[in-house]
């Protein structure tokens, strides 16, 4: 039964109004801008009103980037690619490896594992390039440097943590009476864990592996030291349209549209599950 | 087909026909400029090869580092005539400049020799050189058998040359006998005046030639034109804000960043000559700067410039250039003029950034590497990229004396030779090189942060600096 009354459901919706307004409008702009020329877009005061076109999607998918002096090449699907390849790669890794590790950290109390976890929390805290110099010279001796092992391997001290501690606090959640009550029925350790343990944290571990996706596609520095031009993410890539001989307003503008798609996608899609997810492991009985 | 042109240009190469007749002969024979720089450049590419063992190096290979660039665009789009001379390959990676230079300490200072050579400032050498991450490149330019005899050293515009070359000691001179060459120029910008010519003449208002007039100058256009502000200069907490015309105008008045006693460095900007310029320059951004002054950098002061919200900038010349093309709203309505901030000075002293070439010390193959070096800073390169593509400013005096270059700089830039001409003498790196050249001018830039912002007055201001510089000075070792 509903209890709220007129006002204060027309207030809520007002207040919804106005934390979307203030989310979504420096989107919206974006998207606007990307619409437009350098012209347009510079215009003194700005203005909606603009003939839209549809260039800087052009330019940016063909390559090409017109500047003030000449038309430059740019490979901004490349870098798409590689952020594709690398987050992709590297969310699967950290699957592969942090689900069974927070399940044997959630369940099993053996000595140490509480220093193990919490060193592997600890990548989070190394400041990127304090790391990275040093790597970079291992990585030229066993052939890693530039490649996208190296880089997929290196990008597990952003994913590995993260779904190793968040899924960790999931199975915890996760009454350990029910796995027993399957074990007793006969059914092994690995059995148990994949067919009671995994479908139950199944939103916890899509939520980290979301979280790690986001995060990994965000990523800078990484693949800036550690990999030459054909293996940047678009977080250097988008850099290419800032030039000496201008900045293309509407070309980045694009290339941002172009490169928060396929997070916004999976966000959108996996919403449900990011949040039941959060919420349920952060929640500890 | 071109067979005459050819025998011009070859009999232009050899000595036996000045630049204007051959221009004359080619203009005759119907041939345009763009014609006559490829004709030129294959011809000139013909000529390097006689003198020359240049396929030494046959088969070898060279990566390198490099910023995107309209220099970087020109190297490339002459790459093949450097493979077809060599019978080298050339790889490189292109880095957009916000992250290109850490990019270049990244590779260095973790003795990556997977760049044999990258692109540098000449301020950043001063960090790389001491470090031990490049190589003194007289070995190369001193060695016959290694250099081109047609390369032409001298060649190079000389302020620009000695700006690439230090000894390391902390106040030397750059230049000096003993300074070892960290890096090669390439390409380079003089700070000078760029205007938009429409909104000086709505004013009424002449071209300013000293600070007085130009705070007088800034004023006036801006209140002639609405929406407009007066002048675009640099404002960021960085170094890049004072390395461009507030240090061109400030050594035009004889001042210096530091003073030099037998080795011992102190800061030199709390004189009272420099107070009186500092007091000018705040008072000139504050009435007729950009609103938003602090957040300026390269970027927007050149993107007001080009939108039509800045009347002139007193910046880098090739920001100018740039502005004065593409789909800026101003495009072909700026103009230049040299830029003397002293009445008393007889020509500009321009502080110049020079995009150089360096060689890493962890090359595999350093004399491959110097094949291409000479090749990219050579004439006949610096040539193809200044008649064909953007490769402006070049650093060699007989690109500047091209008819071809200047014609063409002549017809879509006005002003621009002629204001480069006035300023080259004087142009130079004004600096004190030094190891904590960054932190320094980076803490000058937030003092004149400060007074802008009336937080302290220029006096104080520039005492406090100055104190908090000596002491920066003693702990390094330096004071």
């Amino acid at each position: 039964m509903d209890h709220t009354s007129f006002l204060e459901r027309w207030f809520r919706r007002a207040a919804l109004t106005v934390i979307i307004i203030f989310f979504m409008f420096p989107i919206f702009w974006i998207v606007l801008m990307s619409l437009q020329t350098n012209e347009t877009i510079l215009r003194s005061p700005p203005s909606m009103s603009f003939a839209p076109t549809l260039d800087n999607y052009t330019a940016i998918l063909a390559g090409r980037l017109d500047s003030n002096v000449a038309s430059m090449g740019i490979d901004f699907v490349n870098n798409l690619m590689n952020s594709i390849i690398l987050s992709v790669c590297s969310v699967a890794v950290a699957l592969a490896l942090g689900v069974p590790a927070a399940y044997a950290f959630a369940r099993h109390k053996f000595r140490g594992s509480e220093d193990i976890a919490f060193t592997l929390l600890s990548f989070r805290f190394a400041p990127p390039l304090l790391v990275l110099l040093p790597l970079t010279l291992y990585f030229q001796e066993i052939g890693l440097a530039d490649t996208y092992l190296g880089l997929v391997w290196v990008y597990q001290l952003i994913c590995l943590p993260l779904i190793l501690w968040i899924v960790r606090g999931y199975f915890e959640d996760i009454s350990p009476d029910i796995e027993y009550a399957y074990r007793i029925a006969g059914h092994s350790w690995f059995s148990t864990f994949r067919k009671i343990a995994l479908p139950l944290a199944g939103p916890g571990i899509a939520a980290a592996g979301l979280l790690a996706f986001i995060f990994a596609w965000n990523n800078f520095i990484f693949a800036l030291v550690l990999a030459s031009a054909d293996k940047q993410p678009v977080t250097v890539g988008a850099l290419a349209f800032v030039t000496a001989s201008g900045i293309q307003y509407g070309q980045i503008a694009a290339a941002i549209v172009l490169s928060i798609a396929p997070t916004l996608a999976l966000a959108l899609w996996a919403q449900r599950y990011l949040v039941e997810g959060l919420s349920l492991g952060a929640v500890k009985g | 087909m071109y067979e005459k042109e050819k025998d011009a240009i070859g009999a232009f190469l050899r000595g036996e026909m000045d630049r204007r007749a051959l221009i004359r002969r080619l203009g005759g024979l119907g041939v345009t400029a763009a014609s006559a720089g490829t004709l030129y450049n294959m011809m000139a590419t013909s000529a390097l090869a006689a003198d020359f063992d240049w396929q030494k190096h046959k088969g070898k290979s060279v990566k390198l580092l490099l910023n995107k660039h309209p220099y970087t665009d020109a190297m490339i789009a002459n790459l093949p005539a450097f493979k077809d001379l060599t019978g080298m390959d050339v790889s490189y990676d292109i880095f957009p400049e916000d992250v290109y230079f850490d990019k270049v300490t990244a590779a260095l200072s973790s003795r990556s020799s997977e760049y044999d050579a990258f692109m540098t400032g000449a301020y950043m050498t001063w960090t790389y050189g001491p470090a031990g991450w490049i190589v003194d490149h007289n070995e190369w330019l001193s060695d016959s058998s290694k250099t081109n005899p047609n390369y032409n050293w001298d060649d190079m515009l000389e302020g620009v040359r000695k700006s690439c070359a230090w000894n390391g000691v902390p106040g030397g001179e750059l230049g000096s006998a003993d300074a070892k060459q960290w890096c090669i120029p390439w390409g380079y910008e003089q700070n000078n005046l760029t205007f938009n010519a429409a909104m000086f003449e709505k004013a009424g208002v002449k071209v300013p030639t000293n600070l007085d007039e130009m705070l007088e100058a800034a004023a006036a256009v801006q209140a002639g034109n609405d929406g407009v502000y007066g002048v675009g200069v640099r404002g960021s907490r960085s170094w890049a804000t004072i390395h461009p015309g507030f240090l061109s105008a400030y050594a035009n008045f004889g001042e210096a960043d530091l003073s030099n006693d037998g080795g011992k460095l102190s800061a030199a900007m709390n004189t009272a000559g420099s107070k009186e310029f500092h007091s000018k320059w705040v008072k000139m951004i504050q009435e007729s700067g950009a609103s938003d002054w602090s957040t300026h950098t390269w970027y927007q002061v050149g993107t007001d410039l080009g939108a039509g919200k800045s009347a002139m900038i007193f910046d880098a010349d090739i920001l100018g250039y740039f502005m004065n093309g593409g789909e800026n709203a101003m495009a072909g309505q700026l103009a230049f003029a040299p830029f003397a901030a002293n009445p008393a000075a007889s020509a500009p002293t321009p502080n110049i950034w020079i995009w150089s070439l360096a060689m890493s010390k962890f090359s595999k193959d350093l004399d491959a590497t110097w094949y291409f070096m000479q090749w990219a800073s050579g004439p006949e390169h610096g040539l193809f990229g200044a008649t064909e593509m953007d490769f402006v400013n070049p650093v060699r005096k007989s690109v500047w004396d091209s008819d071809v270059f200047r014609e063409r700089l002549n017809k879509n830039y006005p002003g621009y030779v002629e204001m480069h001409d006035v300023s080259a003498p004087g142009a130079s790196i004004k600096f004190t090189a030094q190891p904590l050249f960054f932190d320094l001018t980076t803490e000058w830039a937030a003092t004149l942060q400060r007074m802008v912002a009336n937080e302290v007055p220029v006096d104080e201001g520039l005492d406090q600096l100055a104190e908090s510089m000596n002491s920066q000075l003693t702990e390094a070792g330096l004071r």
